[in-house]
């Protein structure tokens, strides 16, 4: 039933990976001009020849169905076309990126959540009190705050001013560690991305722990066990926290999404060299081969968050059965 | 008004306000103000705030910092509001369709609301913004087009609550007319949520088109809080107000509709404080 | 020295509730190897008494005054570590809904040796040992599965038995059930109410019943003792107070308990008003990607209705009581079979053409808070149906003054918001709604199950009094075999969807043909005592 239950989420995420792909290729009929007419301006001339053979290499000129499904069949085996500006495969430039960004968006959803949570069940136990109201203040401020100005204002702090964290990239460039020393320096590297990732999302946590929690405390069942005669720590660890991370897990899956395609800011203020930054340089230099990869895999990966956010939640939860 | 002492008995919810109504005079009344408009250059680039005629300094052109931060007022509020209104307007009927029909017609919708959801939205602006041409219109269409399914999800929500509720059944059994039903017996009580999300969007709208703004798909022809703090990127190591000051405007207007969102929270449903 | 003596406790509520204490000076006794029952309305303090006793006072609720005396012992002046060893050791408790009261996502079996082993050191292996003891002498089987299934795995009747076992597993002098079987069907309580009164009389422990039904306390208590307003009224044995009660209020509780026996005359011949042939109803669960799976809420049922009767449908939750009711209402399209109006298939018809019909039946409905838009004003909402079918709204307001008055409200209320009113006013409210359309039949789907004993008689008497008046044909549909037994002339008892007898109510009553009404007869509560008592 539980395998059952898989499969059609996967074929839902199929599903979902077909509808992109038929989304970004109308996306490209949107974009005024061709691909001919881009390439055309980059060569830096266009006469009528050299487009006709370009749009024929491309097969531009082919009518619209026969070049959508060109395009599906091409996706399906892993080609997402050829960038404009560096003319490599789409799919090899954006893999090459891919771990760097994922690197990233665990340290940011680890530190978020063991921190959001931390704080949220501190605060729900005592409502109203100093650290509570601290707290609310604390995530509201992080609510109002473009991302990418707080990363600003961070390394303006912690690397300018005071010194103690490495501004910008993933390693010391030229020094070539290897082993421990290499991890140790990418560690460094990553603090202040990270934390800025991982802020505005703690506040999230910290709210919906406090939030559930409080929400569960009001419950028969706590009642129940404070009548068994168990101590208010096992009251507060079994039943109230056990039943509140539940609601979390579908946030843990929300933040992952939003952390792959959202971090385009972070990861340009801080030059971390991840599909973010990546999808930055497609923009500015108008590479919509690239743009539309970046946008294809993101959306996949993202699917395939939700199908383990699903599959997390239902293992939690032993009353959703086989997904509603 | 009951409504209204609960809401401004509140602190923050009258400071929010009061901030939210001072920033909108200021966006209405810049081009009164300052008729040069924000691309003006005005003296030498750089200087700190408190220079001569510069209460807020000079960017890296030499233009006008504070005319820059009224101007950034009207493009966020602009753009922040008539998002929110365009994607509480689509989120509405596409939840009140889907909450209220169920079975098919919910199955449906709900598969586009959830499409919309599952893929990266910030990837998706981009790529919607960068086609469109980075435009006022296209930043609209773009953040409503990724904010629309929250409203939907709360709308739907609410509509499937109320629609199972007795006195809806009690009104068609009367013989109402649903679009009669969904109108006069289910919004108004689907509302407060409505009104509480939508003050809460402003607000990430507004963050939005900041950031788009920043990476340089604004609109070109107009000077906003975003694209300030993108423009002076190279500044900030040597003059920290240049960064600084749009985004401390950013995150109070935004603040503001935070604590607004968070009165009206706590006004309309009184009873779920803690 | 009896095991429990409460005297005089003073329980507070916080300062912004409506008034100022809960519980009032109440002084009780709970004698060794004896059931105790508490009963009042809502409001009463009957629970938080029960809670005051347990230690487990919710938040800014507090004992101000008294003692409550466990074994000689003040449980009010015990620290906190010292009330918590207490709590599930010496003293346990059950409570109203076994569904809310269980951990949703932790099984079954832990939750058991959770118990224990706040209390006693002891493997997880041996306690659930003990675990699966317990559930056997609750009377529940295939234990090994019942450990580790989950809380939404089990029936309601099951879920009940398991917080029994974790009560007793530590053999507790004292057994606190807050009205422990409401939230059940009546055949299932009439199972719990026998096992706890069995397992009281073998383990000779003291057991404090919380209640709202006499019919219960007749036959459970020992002692009773009657609450209101925070107050106690009076107390004594339970023979004493059933047969001989002192306060008013008591004579007017017990006279407001519907007493199971059939008082209406057999229906007057007519021809039907409404006919249903044939009708079935079934739901089909899941969405585009999952496999659906088809439950047959009404499964071919066919009934007749005329002017001036009054035609019962009972039965227990699941039985596709309301289903009927909603299909004959077309608030929901039957799949199969017909409902006919005065000739006409109002099952078939598409809206428009049934929309000048529905004046015709109207309903009304079980909750008192949900039935009345909460942002309307009273004489919006009774005044929205004659408006749909063009009415001016002066007519229409001035014909609610006289439907208001008839329902015995004051026409006055009409420009006040339905929050204000209490639940039986609401239900009035409801049935001046349908009543201003001046319809032949009133289907009631349980209109008095939401509300407290004394309310309930005087809504069931409107009822029947409008019927009466107006010469309605109505549908009344009921868990209660009480209720039913009160108002209907002829009853329709369904299970599973399928109607398993119908016929005049002093026939049924008197002469059920299936096994089913028997059984249903059998459970309801205080069936024989109340009898001889009165």
């Amino acid at each position: 039933m539980k395998l059952h239950y898989i499969a059609m989420r996967l074929v839902k995420t199929v599903l979902v990976a077909i509808a992109v792909v038929l989304l970004s290729f109308f996306l490209i009929r949107l974009a005024p001009g061709d691909a001919a007419t881009v390439m055309a301006g980059q060569a830096g001339y266009a006469d009528e020849a050299y487009m006709k053979s370009l749009r024929a290499e491309y097969g531009l000129d082919q009518p619209l169905p026969v070049q959508l499904w060109k395009y599906m069949d091409a996706v399906a085996h892993g080609d997402l076309g050829i960038s404009y500006v560096r003319r490599q495969p789409v799919l090899g430039i954006i893999m090459e990126r891919l771990p760097n960004t994922l690197l990233l968006d665990a340290f940011a959803l680890l530190m978020a959540a063991a921190g959001g949570i931390w704080l949220g069940s501190i605060a729900a136990r005592r409502p109203g009190s100093l650290l509570d109201s601290a707290n609310t203040v604390l995530s509201m401020l992080f609510y109002s705050v473009p991302q990418f100005w707080l990363g600003m204002m961070m390394m303006l702090l912690f690397a300018v001013w005071l010194g103690w964290l490495p501004p910008f990239g993933i390693e010391t460039m030229g020094a070539d560690y290897t082993g421990l020393a290499r991890i140790a320096d990418v560690s460094v590297h990553i603090l202040l991305p990270g934390t800025t990732l991982a802020l505005y999302f703690m506040a999230s946590y910290a709210r919906l722990t406090r939030t559930a929690m409080i929400e569960v405390a009001d419950q028969d069942f706590v009642k129940t066990a404070r009548a068994k005669g168990i101590s208010e720590r096992q009251v507060a660890r079994r039943h109230i926290l056990r039943n509140a991370l539940i609601p979390l897990i579908t946030f843990a899956g929300l933040q992952a999404s939003i952390l792959v395609g959202g971090n385009v800011l972070v990861e340009n203020v801080f030059s971390w060299p991840g599909v973010g930054t990546l999808a930055y340089e497609a923009v500015t230099s108008r590479d919509n081969p690239l743009l539309l990869g970046i946008f294809i895999v993101t959306a996949i990966l993202v699917s395939l968050f939700n199908l383990v956010t699903d599959i997390a939640y239902s293992i939690a939860d032993p009353r959703v059965e086989l997904g509603r | 008004m009951n409504f209204a002492r609960r809401f401004f008995s509140r602190p923050t919810a009258l400071i929010g306000f009061a901030v939210f109504v001072a920033i909108v005079v200021i966006a209405l009344a810049a081009p009164l103000l300052f008729a040069r408009g924000p691309f003006a250059i005005v003296g030498m680039p750089l200087l700190p705030p408190g220079a001569p005629g510069l209460p807020a300094g000079s960017d890296v052109l030499g233009r006008n910092m504070m005319i820059g931060l009224a101007f950034g007022a009207r493009v966020s509020l602009l753009v922040g509001i008539s998002a929110t209104l365009v994607a509480t307007v689509v989120g509405i009927l596409f939840g009140a369709l889907a909450g209220y029909y169920g079975g098919l017609v919910d199955d449906l919708l709900m598969r586009v609301t959830e499409f919309f959801q599952i893929i990266p939205a910030f990837v998706l602006l981009m790529v919607l913004v960068a086609f469109l041409q980075p435009s006022l219109e296209s930043a609209v269409i773009g953040i409503a087009m990724i904010t629309w399914p929250q409203v939907a999800r709360v709308v739907r929500g609410e509509f499937l609550s109320l629609r199972s509720r007795e006195f809806v059944e009690a009104a068609r059994t009367l013989g109402m007319r649903d679009t009669a039903i969904i109108f006069t017996q289910i919004l108004p009580n689907a509302l407060p949520p409505i009104v509480v999300i939508s003050s809460m969007m402003v607000g990430n709208a507004i963050l939005a088109e900041s950031a788009l703004s920043f990476l340089g798909l604004g609109d070109p022809n107009l000077l906003s809080w975003g694209s300030m703090i993108g423009g002076a990127r190279s500044a900030m190591w040597v003059a920290w107000w240049t960064t600084t000051l749009p985004g401390v405007s950013i995150m109070i207007t935004v603040l503001a509709l935070n604590f607004v969102g968070d009165g009206l929270n706590d006004a309309l449903n009184p009873r779920r404080r803690h | 020295m009896p095991l429990v003596s409460i005297q005089n406790l003073t329980v507070a509520l916080p300062v912004d509730a409506d008034r100022p204490l809960a519980v009032e000076d109440v002084s009780l006794e709970v004698g060794r190897n004896e059931i105790v029952c508490i009963v009042g309305e809502s409001g009463s303090g009957k629970s938080l008494t029960a809670h005051a006793i347990m230690g487990l006072l919710p938040g800014r609720v507090a004992a101000t005054a008294g003692q409550i005396l466990f074994d000689g012992v003040d449980l009010l002046k015990l620290s906190p570590s010292a009330m918590r060893k207490r709590r599930g050791r010496d003293i346990a408790m059950i409570f109203q809904d076994p569904m809310a009261a269980l951990n949703p996502v932790v099984a079954i079996g832990k939750q058991v040796t959770e118990q224990i082993r706040a209390h006693r050191v002891i493997s997880e292996a041996a306690a659930l040992k003990q675990a699966a003891d317990l559930l056997g002498q609750m009377g529940l089987k295939n234990f090994d599965e019942l450990l580790k299934a989950y809380p939404h795995q089990l029936s309601g009747g099951q879920r009940q038995r398991v917080m029994i076992a974790m009560a007793l597993s530590l053999s507790p002098q004292l057994l606190i059930a807050d009205e422990p079987t409401t939230a059940l069907d009546v055949t299932t309580q009439a199972q719990i109410l026998k096992l706890i009164k069995k397992i009281q009389a073998e383990r000779e422990m003291s057991v404090l019943f919380i209640t709202h039904d006499f019919g219960v306390v007749a036959d459970m208590a020992d002692k009773v003792a009657v609450m209101r307003h925070g107050r106690v009224l009076e107390s004594g044995a339970v023979g004493e107070v059933l047969g001989n009660p002192s306060h008013s209020y008591t004579r007017a509780l017990i006279a407001a308990v519907p007493r199971g026996e059939s008082q209406l005359p057999p229906p007057p011949e007519a021809r039907p008003l409404v006919e249903v042939v044939g009708l079935t109803k079934r739901f089909r669960r899941g969405g585009l990607f999952s496999r659906g799976q088809v439950n047959t809420a009404v499964d071919n049922v066919s009934l007749t209705l005329s002017r001036g009767e009054t035609l019962g449908i009972v039965g227990e939750s699941g039985s596709g009581k309301s289903t009927l009711a909603r299909c004959v209402i077309r608030l929901l399209d039957p799949d199969a079979g017909t409902v006919l109006l005065d000739g006409a298939d109002i099952a078939h018809m598409t809206p428009g053409e049934l929309r000048p019909l529905r004046r015709r039946i109207q309903m009304v409905f079980q909750d008192p808070f949900s039935s009345l838009n909460p942002r309307q004003t009273v004489g919006d909402i009774i005044t929205a149906g004659p408006r749909i079918y063009g009415e001016e709204p002066k007519a229409a307001r001035a014909r609610a003054a006289d439907i208001l008055r008839l329902v015995g409200l004051n026409p006055e209320t009409m420009n006040r918001l339905p929050h204000e009113f209490s639940g039986g006013q609401r239900q009035r409210i409801g049935l001046a709604r349908a009543l201003m359309l001046k319809p032949d039949v009133l289907i009631a789907d349980e209109p008095v199950s939401a509300l407290d004993v004394t309310v309930q008689a005087q809504v069931l008497q409107l009822l029947d009094d409008v019927r009466r008046q107006m010469n309605l044909a109505m549908l009344f549909i009921t868990h209660d075999m009480r209720v039913a037994a009160q108002v209907c002339h002829r009853v329709m008892v369904m299970r599973h969807g399928k109607v398993v007898e119908s016929g005049p109510t002093r026939d049924i009553f008197a002469a059920p043909s299936s096994e089913y009404t028997k059984a249903l007869l059998v459970a309801i509560p205080g069936r024989n005592e109340m009898r001889q008592n009165i």
